[in-house]
C-alpha cells in the first residue's frame, strides 16, 4: 500500500467513525453517570474524534508511522473530557502497532492492535475499574485474538467484534454499581461501540443497524437523576390493539414531565412524573387495559436518588422526625426540609385538632429510624407529645415548638445522621431564634390598648398576645411584622392558610419598609389562620 | 536541585479564577478551561470574563457545560516554559475534574520529567493560594521535597467555605458530591458548602442570604486568627457587594492577617456553583 492510499483509507475511516458518534452523541450524553454525571461523554468522544478528522483532512504524511504518529497525536491534542483521553490512548495503541506493518490489515494485525489500545488504555488510568470503556476494550481485544487465527475479510471481523462489544457494554452494569443502579450502560463503552459501528460500515460499505434499543436507551432510573418538580412517579403499562403510542404520549405530556412511553400497538410502557397520578391512569384506561401500576412518592425516593447522584453509599437515617402539622401545604414543607437530610412521618393536627397520643405513637412506630424528634408545633399538642415520648417503643425527644414557623426553623438544623438528643438541642435552639405571629379573624369583641376590635374583625397576635386588629388585612399583618422585627431579624417567611386575602398589599408594604428583609411567601393551608408568620 | 523563581514555572489552570496570574509573575501561566454555551465553547478567563459569564446566564436558559483543557492544550504551555527546568502544575480536585489527569498526560507526553503535576483537591483562589505559597518558597530558594511537605499540609490544613444561592448549578453540572443531600428545599435554604477530600461536603443549613453570610462572618472568629501570616482569600461569583462586605469584615477583624487575594469566580467555577456563590478561604504560612 502507498501512503496515498493509506490516508484515504483513514479519512474514510475517521469520518465514519465521526460521523457514528455524531449521531448517537445525545443518546450517549445521557448514559454519563460514570465518573462524573455531567452528561457530556458523547460530546466529549466526539469532539476528540473530529480533532482527529480535522488533523488527517489536512496531513500530508510521507510514510504510514508519520501518519499514525499524525493520527495518535491529533488524537491526544483534542482529548477532551475523560472520555476522550482514554479513547486518544486506545488510537495511540491502534496507530502505533499498525504503524510497524507494511501489509494489509488481517485479523492478527487487528487483534495485536486492538491489544495495544487496551494495554495503553489500562496504563493511562490509575484505578482501572471494570464496566468501563477500559474493560470494553479489553473484551475487543480478547474477542479478536480469539479469531485471529482463521483468515476472515476484515468486514466481516469489524462487524463481529461490534456485536461482542455490544454485549460487552450490556454487560457493564453488573460489573459497576453506580450503572445498574442509574438502570445505565457505561456511556464511555456505548461511545467507543458507536465508533466501531461506523468503521465496520466503512469497511463492509454497508450501514451496520443501530445499537439495539433495550441495551442503550435510559430506564425510568436513569431519568430519575433529573430533578423533577412533581410529586409522584407513575408507572404502568397499557395493553390494547392498535394503541396510539404519540396520542398518548401527547395526552401525558399535559399533565407531568419525564415522560416515556415505549412500546407497541398492543402494548405501552408508561413512566411519568405527576402531581396527578390518577389523571395519568385515567388516560391509560382510556386507550387499554392498564396493569403492572406503581405509584411512588418522589420526595420519599428523593434522598436515595441524590446519594445515587452522588456516588455515595446511603447512610443509615439514626434519628427521624415525627411532626404534628396543619394544612397540606405545611406538609408538604416539613417533608422536603426533613427527607432532604433524614427521613418524617406527618401526623394532621394542631389548634383545634389535637391528635391524640396513640397517633403519635403510631407515627413513631413506623418512623424509618433508631431514634425519633417530635415537633408538636402547637401549645396544645406538647403534653401528649410528650407522652408519646415516653411510651414510645425507640428513644425520643420532644422539641416543644409552638406554632408552624417554629417547627419549621428547627427542622432546618435538623441532620438524621445525628442522634435525637443532638438534634433536639440544636433544634431547640433554632426554634427558640425564631419570633412568630399570626394573623385570625376575632371571634368575639375584644378591647385591645384601648382599640376596640369587633367580634370578625381581623386579629394580629404575637407569642399568643393581641398586638393589632381592624378590618385591614394589610394593615394589621404589618403591625405583626412590625412586632417581630423588634429584633434584627434577616429572613420573614409568610405562610397562607386556607381561603387567604390577598397579600399584594402587605408585601409590598413590607418592601417598601424593610428593603433588607428576605420576605418568603408559602401556600401552607392550614385552617383558623390566614396568615402565619415567622422571623429569623 | 535548587528551586527558584528564575528555574521553576507554576502552571494553573483557569478554576483556579486568576486570570491575571502571568501579569503578577513571569514565571506563572494559566491554561483555560473551556465553557460551553449552546453551540459555543469558549475559553474560561480568555475568551469569556466573569462580567461577560453571569450577563449571559442571566439571559440564556441553558446551562453552561464545562470541559476540561486537552493534554495538547497543556503541552503548548509547558513547551512555552522551555527556558524551566522544573514546572510545578497545580490543578482543580481530580474528584470533580479531569484537568489534573490532561496535565498528567501532556507531562508525560513532554517525557523530560519536568512538569511536577499536583492535584489541590480544592478549587478557585484556594488552588492560587497555594501558589502564592510555593512562590514564596521558590523567591527565597526551595526543594521539591519542601515544595512536596507544603502541598501535603496544605491538603490537611487549608480551610475553606463556602454559600451558594441555590444548589442547581452543582447538582446540574454533577460536582454537588456529598452535599447531594441537601438539595431538594422549598424554602429558601441557604446551604453552607466546604470542600473536603476534594469534594463538595455539606456543613450546615440556614435561612436567608443574610443568616449564610453570617456563617461566613462565624467561620472568620472560629476558624481564623489576627495574626502576620495568616492568608486570607474570598471569591463571589456576581455578588461584589457581598464580598465587598466579606472584605471589610476581614480587614476589620483581621487586621494583622494578610487578605491575598479577592476574586471574581471564572466562568467555569462559575458554571458549577452559580452566582450568588461567596467563599472565604485561609492558610497559616509562615513560608
Amino acid at each position: 500500500m502507498t501512503a496515498e492510499s493509506d490516508l484515504e483509507l483513514v479519512r474514510g475511516l475517521v469520518g465514519a467513525a465521526l460521523a457514528s458518534l455524531e449521531s448517537s452523541r445525545a443518546r450517549i450524553d445521557d448514559l454519563n453517570v460514570y465518573p462524573v454525571p455531567d452528561g457530556d461523554t458523547g460530546t466529549n468522544l466526539t469532539l476528540t474524534v473530529r480533532a482527529v478528522a480535522d488533523a488527517v483532512a489536512s496531513a500530508e504524511p510521507a510514510d504510514r508511522p508519520a501518519l499514525a504518529q499524525a493520527v495518535a497525536r491529533a488524537a491526544l491534542m483534542g482529548a477532551r473530557g475523560n472520555s476522550g483521553v482514554i479513547l486518544s490512548q486506545i488510537v495511540r495503541g491502534v496507530a502505533d502497532t499498525l504503524a510497524e506493518s507494511t501489509n494489509g490489515i488481517d485479523p492478527g494485525l487487528t487483534a495485536r492492535a486492538l491489544r495495544g489500545a487496551s494495554d495503553a488504555a489500562y496504563r493511562a488510568v490509575r484505578r482501572p475499574v471494570e464496566g468501563t470503556m477500559l474493560s470494553v476494550t479489553r473484551e475487543l481485544a480478547e474477542e479478536a485474538e480469539r479469531r485471529a487465527a482463521q483468515p476472515e475479510p476484515l468486514g466481516e471481523l469489524l462487524v463481529e467484534l461490534v456485536r461482542h462489544g455490544e454485549e460487552a457494554v450490556a454487560r457493564t452494569p453488573e460489573q459497576l454499581d453506580v450503572l445498574r443502579e442509574a438502570g445505565v450502560v457505561d456511556a464511555g463503552g456505548a461511545g467507543l461501540v458507536e465508533l466501531l459501528r461506523g468503521l465496520a460500515g466503512a469497511v463492509t460499505g454497508e450501514t451496520m443497524p443501530a445499537a439495539p434499543e433495550a441495551a442503550s436507551a435510559p430506564g425510568p432510573d436513569a431519568i430519575h437523576l433529573e430533578p423533577s418538580r412533581f410529586r409522584y412517579c407513575t408507572v404502568f403499562v397499557v395493553e390494547g390493539d392498535g394503541l396510539d403510542r404519540d396520542g398518548l404520549e401527547a395526552q401525558l405530556e399535559q399533565i407531568g414531565d419525564s415522560l416515556v412511553v415505549v412500546g407497541d400497538e398492543t402494548a405501552l410502557k408508561v413512566h411519568v412524573h405527576t402531581d396527578d397520578p390518577g389523571a395519568a391512569l385515567s388516560l391509560g384506561t382510556g386507550a387499554g387495559t392498564i396493569e403492572g401500576v406503581e405509584i411512588a412518592n418522589m420526595h420519599e425516593q428523593q434522598e436515595q436518588r441524590e446519594q445515587r447522584l452522588s456516588l455515595v453509599p446511603s447512610v443509615r437515617v439514626k434519628s427521624g422526625i415525627v411532626a404534628v402539622v396543619a394544612g397540606e401545604g405545611n406538609r408538604l414543607l416539613f417533608e422536603t426540609l426533613a427527607e432532604a437530610v433524614g427521613t418524617i412521618r406527618v401526623v394532621s393536627g394542631g389548634q383545634t385538632a389535637n391528635p391524640s397520643t396513640a397517633e403519635l405513637l403510631a407515627a413513631l412506630g413506623v418512623l424509618d429510624a433508631d431514634e425519633a424528634v417530635i415537633l408538636p408545633n402547637n401549645a396544645n399538642v406538647r403534653l401528649v407529645a410528650e407522652q408519646a415520648a415516653e411510651q414510645a417503643e425507640l428513644p425520643a425527644e420532644v422539641v416543644p415548638t409552638e406554632s408552624i414557623p417554629a417547627g419549621l426553623a428547627a427542622l432546618v438544623v435538623y441532620d438524621g445522621t445525628r442522634g435525637a438528643a443532638e438534634n433536639a438541642a440544636e433544634m431547640a435552639e433554632a426554634a427558640t431564634a425564631v419570633a412568630t405571629g399570626e394573623v385570625t379573624r376575632a371571634s368575639r369583641d375584644v378591647s385591645l390598648s384601648g382599640l376596640a376590635i369587633r367580634s370578625g374583625d381581623w386579629l394580629g397576635l404575637v407569642d399568643g398576645q393581641p398586638v393589632a386588629g381592624g378590618d385591614d388585612f394589610a394593615h394589621v399583618a404589618f403591625e405583626v411584622v412590625s412586632h417581630l422585627l423588634a429584633e434584627p431579624r434577616a429572613v420573614l417567611t409568610l405562610l397562607t392558610g386556607d381561603d387567604p386575602p390577598p397579600l399584594d398589599g402587605l408585601v409590598e408594604r413590607l418592601a417598601s419598609a424593610h428593603p433588607e428583609l428576605e420576605v418568603e411567601v408559602h401556600e401552607g393551608g392550614q385552617p383558623h389562620y390566614p396568615l402565619l408568620l415567622g422571623a429569623e | 536541585m535548587r528551586l527558584s523563581g528564575a528555574n521553576t514555572a507554576i502552571v494553573l489552570d483557569s478554576t483556579a479564577d486568576l486570570p491575571d496570574a502571568a501579569d503578577r509573575f513571569p514565571n506563572w501561566r494559566v491554561v483555560p478551561l473551556y465553557v460551553n454555551i449552546g453551540d459555543e465553547s469558549l475559553r474560561d478567563g480568555v475568551d469569556i470574563d466573569p462580567t461577560e459569564f453571569y450577563a449571559r446566564l442571566r439571559e440564556t436558559r441553558v446551562f453552561p457545560t464545562t470541559s476540561q483543557p486537552t493534554p495538547g492544550d497543556f503541552l503548548a504551555c509547558y513547551r512555552e516554559l522551555d527556558a524551566y527546568e522544573r514546572i510545578y502544575s497545580l490543578h482543580v480536585s481530580a474528584r470533580v475534574s479531569g484537568t489534573f489527569g490532561s496535565a498528567e498526560a501532556a507531562g508525560a507526553e513532554l517525557g523530560d520529567g519536568r512538569v511536577r503535576a499536583i492535584d489541590t483537591e480544592t478549587a478557585s483562589a484556594s488552588i492560587a493560594m497555594l501558589a502564592l505559597a510555593i512562590q514564596r518558597r521558590l523567591e527565597r530558594g526551595t526543594s521539591d521535597e519542601e515544595i512536596d511537605a507544603l502541598v501535603e499540609r496544605y491538603r490537611h490544613e487549608r480551610g475553606l467555605i463556602f454559600t451558594v444561592d441555590t444548589l442547581e448549578f452543582l447538582q446540574r453540572g454533577g460536582r454537588i458530591g456529598k452535599a447531594a443531600a441537601f438539595a431538594g428545599t422549598l424554602l429558601q435554604v441557604k446551604p453552607i458548602l466546604s470542600i473536603a477530600d476534594g469534594e463538595v461536603v455539606p456543613v450546615k443549613r440556614v435561612r436567608g442570604e443574610r443568616n449564610a453570610f453570617a456563617e461566613l462572618a462565624s467561620a472568620l472568629e472560629t476558624r481564623t486568627r489576627d495574626e502576620p501570616g495568616f492568608q486570607l482569600g474570598i471569591a463571589h461569583a456576581a455578588a461584589p457587594e457581598r464580598a465587598a462586605e466579606l472584605e471589610a469584615l476581614v480587614r476589620g477583624r483581621r487586621p494583622q492577617a494578610e487578605l491575598e487575594l479577592v476574586v471574581a469566580l471564572g466562568a467555569v467555577i462559575g458554571s458549577h456553583a452559580g452566582p450568588g456563590t461567596l467563599a472565604l478561604f485561609w492558610f497559616h504560612d509562615d513560608g
